[in-house]
Order: C-alpha cells, then structure tokens, then sequence
C-alpha cells in the first residue's frame, strides 16, 4: 500500500443500486471496480485487488461458488461475504474472512473494509518478521557467541525483531477475536501452497 | 499469575504471566508429552480449563489421563483437538470432554476452529483461565515446513494471550536441525530444556522467563 495508490475494493453484486450505493460510501478513500455478476468478478480478480465485497445470493455463480475459487487461485485479496439474512451456519467454518447482513450501513462496510486491510498488513509484518527470525536463526547456527557479541549485524537485527515484536502486537491489537485469529492461520495455509 | 513450579519446582515458574507461550523441548523419550499433561492436570485441580492440541495420542486416552490425574474433574473442563485424521470418536465413552476432529496436523485452520472452539467452550461454563498444550510441534513440522509452523505458534500465542490462557508446546529436540529449532524457540516467550542426566534419570533447566538460563535441575 503506498501513499498514491488507494487500496482496490471489488464489488461483485448483482443489484445496480445496491453497488452503486456501496461505491458511492466507498470511493472517497478507495478504488471501486464492480462485477455484476460471478463471472465477471472472477474475470475481473487480479493480484491489484485488496478485498472483495461478495453478494451470497446472485443468478448464476453463486457467493459460494465463487469465494471457492478465490480460495484456488490463492490471490490472497480478503473476500467480505454479503448475506441477506444473519448466516445460522457456522461462520468460522466457511472460507470467507468476514460478513454483512444487509441491510448494511455506511459506517459498518467502512470498518469491515479496514479491518481487512489491517488484517492483510498484519499478514505481510509477520512474513517480514519471520525473515527476521531466520536470518538470526541462521547466524546463530553458523558464528561462535563470542563473534556474535562482536557483530553489529546481529545487534542490529536483534533491535529490528524486538521491534516488529512490538509492531506486530499493536497491528490487530494483536488477535483479537475469533475471526481474525481463523482468518489469519487461513492465510498462513494458502501461503504455503 | 500461573504457578507451574509443583509441577517443575523453577523459582523462575512459579509467577508465569498470562499470555505466555513456553516450549518444551527435549530427545524423544524424556517425558516432555507426560511434562505437558501434569502441567494441565495441575491447573485443572484448581478448577482451570484445559485445551490438549493432540497429534499422536487419541482424545479417549486423553480424557483417561485426566480423569485419572484429577479425579474431581467436572464436565466442561477438557478440550481436545485431536489432529491425527483418524476421525470417529465414541462422544458416550468422553462424557464431559470436548471433542474436536481435525483432518491432519497439516491443516493450521481446523486446527485454529478446534481451539478456539474449546476455548470458547470452557469460557461459557465460567473457566476464565485454562492451559493449553501442543502435543508436538515435531509431527506439525513433518506436514508443514518451519516457516508457517513459526508463524502458526506465534499467531496461536497471541490468542492466547488475549484468553489469558497459557501455553505449553513440545518438540522433539532431536528429530530437526539447530536452525529450525532456532527459528522456533524465537516465537516463544520462555523455554524449558529436559535432558537425560548423566547419573540418570532427568533434568531440566528454564531460559527465557529470566534474565539468565537457570541451573541444571533433577527432576
């Protein structure tokens, strides 16, 4: 995310009015590309897209048929499952990262969009972290501890992961909730693969 | 505040901070899964939730273990996620203990429902406070490479510092290169080390929770 490029919502939905009300709430602080139906969503999903807003009931590719193959391409954008009715399913179940139940408001599509993002930046500080720790990992195994207390290498590195320690626990105020905590091992498993 | 130390008799065990994450690492064979469960069954005498992440034993010896240890232990107060993929469990046989199947130690998600589902579970019948033990990182790290088990613990850790829970994860220390247990030993708060004494029987020490690694110790 840098400072010129505002963040990509994809909107997949199949009712005009109802997108362009998204769209209108949203285009002030992102990109919005829409998608009338699955179809053309998918077509329309490319590695520039942060998060897509999915309607669950459309003709056609179904929400769920379509969040599937979002999971098989591995893009790793966050999907927002659009529901018209509270899900009595099992919400940590299903491959989605979060939902709506329309009617939705303003304020809340707003803080669900964020929390996404916020969720994805989380996702690349631990990778980042991770690096980290391996590097160390890796001088550790090869110097003498007299040649690491000698190293401004290692000194160094060792400030940077104690601070993205710190950063990583204020991201998400760490793990949060439930759906944060399932969302983010969702992500570890779909980096692997 | 947890108190570990009747289990592991450490100075530097017995004000362990909710929230933390302690490894337990040591060759096969030194009792570091046994190590786990008392650490569990301790807390769960004092009425504490217990959460077993299980990749090798089934959830019916388990609940054995437990109703052995803690003979007072009610409904609700065990929770297992068994990983090992073996599927079928027979509830009636495991009144009381919660019981979550997971298609492999390979798959971090189901992994993560079945947690928090336990964890959840315990909350709801007033167990504010709970241990959790991974039994092992080792098998994790044969389905998953290092990498996202590191990623995993460190995720896991953060969950449960927000339940205010504890953890206790195990690995096998002679089963993965210094490198990978370096990697690993990072995404904890505190390690307790068990050898095999050279005059026999087992010691341990504790790094991490102090400033310095304690003694070697019998146990």
């Amino acid at each position: 995310m840098s400072d010129v490029d505002p963040p990509v919502v994809l909107i997949v939905e199949d009712e005009p009015d109802v997108a362009e009300t998204y769209k209108l709430w949203l285009q002030d602080e992102y990109e919005v590309r829409m998608a009338k139906n699955g179809d053309e969503g998918l077509e329309m999903l490319d590695a520039s897209v942060d998060v897509v807003l999915l309607d669950r009931m459309m003709p056609g590719l179904s929400g769920d048929e379509v969040l599937e193959r979002i999971g098989e391409r591995a893009l790793g954008c966050r999907v927002a499952m659009v529901t018209a009715v509270e899900p009595d399913f099992d919400i940590l179940e299903m491959g989605f990262d979060a939902y709506l139940s329309k009617p939705i408001r303003s304020q809340q599509l707003h803080d669900t969009v964020s929390n996404l993002l916020e969720r994805s930046e989380y996702d690349s500080m631990l990778q980042e972290y991770y690096a980290l720790v391996e590097k160390q990992a890796t001088l550790e195994a090869t110097k003498s501890s007299a040649e690491l207390a000698e190293s401004d290498e290692y000194d160094a590195l060792t400030e940077d992961i104690a601070e993205m320690r710190d950063g990583l626990s204020e991201t998400l105020g760490g793990i949060e909730d439930d759906s944060d905590f399932i969302a983010t091992l969702r992500g570890l498993s779909a980096d692997e693969e | 505040m947890y108190d570990l130390s009747s289990v592991l008799d450490f100075e530097e065990l017995r004000d362990v901070r909710p929230g933390s994450s302690i490894l337990l690492s040591g060759p096969a064979m030194s009792g570091k899964q046994r190590l786990a469960y008392d650490i569990l069954t301790d807390g769960a005498r004092d009425g504490e939730g217990a959460v077993v992440v299980s990749t090798n034993d089934s959830a019916r010896n388990i609940a054995q273990v437990f109703q052995d240890e803690v003979p007072e232990l009610s409904d609700s107060q065990l929770g297992v996620v068994d990983c090992r993929g073996e599927g079928g469990v027979d509830a009636d046989a495991l009144d009381g203990t919660f019981v979550h199947q997971v298609s492999s130690p390979g798959d971090l998600t189901g992994i993560g429902i079945g947690i928090t589902k336990a964890i959840e579970g315990l909350h709801n019948a007033g167990r504010t406070r709970g241990r959790l033990a991974l039994v092992s990182l080792s098998t994790m790290l044969t389905y998953t490479d290092k990498k996202t088990v590191f990623k995993f613990c460190h995720v896991l850790s953060s969950r449960l510092d927000t339940a205010d829970y504890i953890g206790v994860f195990t690995i096998d220390s002679g089963a993965h290169d210094s490198q990978t247990l370096q990697v690993i030993k990072q995404a904890f708060d505190g390690l307790i080390e068990v050898r095999e004494a050279e005059a026999g029987g087992r010691e341990a020490r504790v790094l991490g929770l102090a400033n310095e690694p304690t003694a070697w110790k019998q146990l």
